[in-house]
């Protein structure tokens, strides 16, 4: 019974390992193949507009609705003691730092993770990946390497969207509910932050961006067994890029939070 | 002469199942080798294997003198160029169209102009008999026009080699007979050396400069059309008589229904 136990753990533990080297192998090969030719600019425009663009409307929606309920719970929490005039910094502190790099990075992860696990897995089934190597074409250089690209770029531009969009979130609670001064809330907002802050916001996107280009590419590239392999390769992109997004933030914010 | 495509004491497994144990086949330039078996008995596996998809246990396959697993990424891929592969079922990108699809490898390895690869591409459909379908997205193409367009591109680099797999499997009588007859006028016009997967023995005998049976992952049989015919081992003519009682499954068959009626009929008047 001891012995069955201790098996079935050392063999979890090993499948747990050998999924990490895998990942470890694959994200080397693709950031070795970033500069290998051909470049393919049109498939890197795709996956700009596929990643960038066509998520603008959810970060704009999501962060406009998270930064205004985080001005109505602090306008309510210092309105406690007399100090309304503080919501506006502690918003852009939050906001800045922490609500928007991770709200975007798991928005994107949601969004973008999981459509780049399910085509991938869906030409991986399909056997249109076979087909890529057998036309003499690497398919880490031709599938991970625009999305790795994409997401390392769009992600932090998706940040400063959401850190402006709650900018006017908060705006539009705290001035336009709560009666505050435009000029104070305008002021108060940055008062709180500095370049470093932004800095890091900038960091965490550019981090973010990159586990989920390479989880969701990951995922969707080792998917097998029909459609029940292609659903779980979705679900278990997001669930992993998500894990790891919270992870990195706790280790980017302690690092570089000094 | 040294053949083109050479498989030598060729082992595969997945776990504890065995595909092909110790195959041996050589193919030599400008030769049409068919290979004949039962679903599950490891063609696929072996195309795999001289593609480079997958990794023998023992054995190696070597195609113009340079064995495959030994090759390092970039230079697999140049090998790769010489090889045109059909999938089975297409296995076309469904996000391109299909002169996209034909034109695909001409795109990424070679320095031709846009109008160079549309003249290509033409080229290429007209060999398949499918002109004027640049446009269509493959989700408007039936089944036997994805396998054409897959013939296209995998001949659109001018390959040395062809390989099919099941190119006619799912496919109505008269498409079979349309794409036997494009196997045939790409071997004659290109002179390429193929390998072709197939269950339909009308179009084997068509294509075959020699056709192999891989039985239980063993190639137990490799010659002309004609000895083949004449070849006595009891699975070969099982296999060209389509007959379900014989050595070639390993479960026995379901009864003929008429006999499993005599056979019940005998049981009651007892």
């Amino acid at each position: 019974m001891l012995t069955k136990t201790l098996e079935n753990i050392g063999a979890k533990v090993m499948g747990a390992l050998a999924q990490a080297g895998d990942f470890a192998v694959l994200s080397g090969r693709t950031f070795r193949a970033i500069f290998k030719k051909p470049f393919d600019g049109a498939s890197l425009l795709h996956q700009f507009n596929a990643i960038g663009v066509n998520s603008i409307p959810v970060i704009v929606l999501t962060s406009l609705a998270v930064s205004a309920v985080f001005a109505v719970q602090l306008a309510f929490g210092f309105r406690q003691f007399q100090a309304e005039g503080m919501a506006s910094g502690v918003e852009g502190l939050a906001i800045v730092r922490e609500l928007a790099p991770v709200i975007v990075g798991l928005m994107m992860a949601g969004r973008v993770g999981s459509a780049m696990a399910a085509e991938l897995g869906t030409m991986q089934v399909t056997e249109q990946i076979d087909a890529l190597e057998c036309l003499a074409t690497d398919p880490i250089h031709y599938l991970f390497v625009p999305r790795l690209i994409a997401g390392a770029i769009m992600v932090p531009l998706l940040t400063a969207l959401g850190i402006y969009v709650g900018f006017w979130g908060g705006r539009m609670i705290l001035v336009g509910v709560e009666g505050q001064s435009a000029f104070v809330y305008s002021e108060g907002f940055y008062q709180l932050l500095s370049a470093r802050d932004f800095r890091i916001a900038m960091i965490k996107g550019l981090t973010f961006g990159i586990i989920i280009a390479l989880v969701g590419c990951w995922r969707g590239y080792r998917a097998q067994g029909g459609a029940e392999g292609v659903g779980n390769a979705p679900t278990s992109s997001v669930v992993t890029s998500s894990l790891w997004i919270l992870v990195m933030d706790f280790f980017i914010t302690k690092l570089l939070l000094v | 002469m040294e053949p083109v495509i050479d498989v030598v004491n060729l082992s595969k497994a997945f776990g504890p199942k065995v595909v092909l144990s110790n195959v041996n086949l050589q193919v030599q330039e400008g030769e049409s080798l068919v290979v004949l078996g039962g679903s599950g008995t490891g063609k696929t596996v072996l195309l795999r294997n001289i593609m480079g998809l997958l990794t023998p246990d023992q054995g190696h396959v070597a195609v113009e003198g340079r064995i495959i697993h030994q090759l390092k990424r970039e230079e697999l891929f140049e090998t790769r160029q010489k090889i045109g592969m059909c999938f089975q079922m297409a296995a076309l990108f469904d996000s391109m169209s299909v002169e996209e699809n034909v034109g695909f490898a001409l795109t990424r390895h070679t320095t031709m102009t846009r109008a160079q690869i549309a003249e290509r591409v033409d080229e290429c459909l007209g060999l398949v008999g499918l002109k004027d379908t640049n446009k269509l997205r493959t989700s408007e193409l039936s089944g036997g026009m994805k396998r054409r367009v897959g013939f296209a591109r995998a001949i659109a680099l001018k390959p040395k080699i062809l390989l099919f797999d099941e190119p006619t499997t799912g496919l109505d009588p008269v498409m079979t007979d349309v794409i036997g007859r494009i196997i045939l006028d790409l071997k004659a016009e290109l002179g390429v050396t193929s390998i072709t997967i197939t269950h339909d023995l009308k179009s084997a005998f068509e294509i075959a400069d020699r056709i192999a049976l891989i039985f239980r992952g063993e190639c137990i049989a490799c010659e002309s059309p004609d000895d083949f015919r004449k070849n006595p081992h009891p699975v070969v003519q099982q296999f060209l008589r389509g007959d379900a009682d014989g050595p070639f499954l390993q479960d026995p068959p379901p009864p003929k229904r008429a006999l499993a009626r005599a056979h019940h009929k005998q049981h009651i008047n007892i």
